[in-house]
């Protein structure tokens, strides 16, 4: 896509803290007022490029957070994809330190103790959520399955650690890609 | 300083293994500041949860708050730093070469046949959690009213959380 002049960094500072201010919602909210800013109201990025930062942002961490660096990256290399990212963090970072200070600091007031108390086995429900959500789109096939209990049963009933279930994880997984890619 | 250091080293770790999108974290940041450093209660992780969720931000912001905790406003910003360095050093990585990775299919089918996994991971946490933190019949009446809610509504968590927490105040949940 050509673009007739160079996106200032200061722009990009502004759109990504609008982008991070407003996109209550999270995950795929996000992607899509990213989307509708940068592809289609700036005219920044293509959609098909936009698509492949997406796919790339699954990788490692909240693949809304890699998108913007993506763009950002996209517009002005380096510097570019880390204003995008601190620009869209910036406004939730705010929120939660003062948030996080309310807390601690208010924290035997018995208004807030109540408040809380009504909102854990919300979060429980959200967790439960995810994890029917991931499962339906993720777990696919009997050894997709086998792993999602194993991984279940050594966390819940034999205490083991997230990270060692992770990496065990990822060196069967790696393992298998690589033996179907020698052998196919 | 030596706190912080060691914070960042610990946030850094969490950041290279945050695989499968944000709910790795709680299972992760459980067992490691609750169980293992004693950083927080069970109650405050959950609470800690909440806040998160009340934000823009991936549910990652929960470094921001047990940075917080830990070490007051430089730990919440040494937290959400060095979790978020890697994903951000592999994206720009990715973004500067993407089309010469001849390797990004091994990598993509690598981390798809890991998921499952996660999946696992998500599920023991909802576990582990409740076995602990659900104890009354309320609590389970608020989790099946939430879990109906954000599973056949398209209401956003941050408004069923905010509901459930003015429940709580309303009637004063002890």
């Amino acid at each position: 896509m050509e673009r007739s002049q160079r996106v200032s960094l200061l722009e990009i500072f502004k759109v990504f803290f609008f982008i991070g201010a407003t996109g209550f919602g999270g995950g795929m909210a996000i992607v899509s007022l990213t989307e509708r800013v940068c592809v289609h109201e700036k005219k920044w990025i293509s959609m098909e490029e936009f698509m492949h930062g997406l796919a790339f942002g699954q990788i490692l961490g909240p693949f809304s957070l890699n998108t913007c660096t993506f763009v950002g990256y996209y517009l002005r290399g380096p510097v570019g994809g880390i204003i995008a990212a601190s620009a869209f963090i910036a406004p939730s970072f705010i929120l939660i330190c003062l948030l996080s200070w309310l807390y601690f600091t208010f924290h035997e007031l018995p208004q807030l103790q109540s408040a809380l108390n009504g909102t854990n086995p919300v979060i429980i429900a959200l967790i439960i959520v995810a994890a029917v959500g991931m499962g339906r789109s993720k777990v696919k096939g009997n050894e997709a399955w086998l792993m999602a209990l194993a991984a279940f049963a050594a966390a819940a009933l034999l205490n083991a650690s997230a990270l060692t279930i992770l990496v065990a994880a990822a060196v069967w997984s790696l393992g298998r890609s690589w033996y179907r890619r020698e052998h196919s | 300083m030596g706190g912080l250091v060691k914070l960042a080293w610990l946030f850094l770790k969490i950041g290279v293994i945050f695989f499968g999108g944000g709910y790795v974290l709680i299972p992760l940041l459980h067992r490691i500041m609750v169980d293992q450093l004693q950083w927080l209660t069970l109650k405050e992780f959950l609470d800690g949860v909440a806040l998160s969720q009340l934000t823009p931000g991936p549910l990652a912001m929960l470094a921001t708050f047990t940075g917080y905790k830990a070490a007051g406003f430089p730990g919440a910003l040494v937290g959400t730093v060095f979790i978020f360095l890697p994903c951000t050093v592999l994206m720009l990585a990715i973004s500067s070469r993407y089309e010469k990775m001849r390797n990004m299919e091994l990598i993509r089918t690598t981390l798809d046949g890991l998921l499952p996994a996660v999946v696992g991971l998500v599920a023991a946490a909802a576990w582990n959690l409740g076995k602990t933190s659900l104890s009354s019949g309320r609590d389970f009446l608020l989790l099946i009213a939430g879990l109906l809610i954000l599973q056949f509504t398209k209401v956003s968590p941050m408004f069923v959380i905010l509901g459930a927490a003015a429940l709580g105040l309303v009637f004063h949940f002890s």
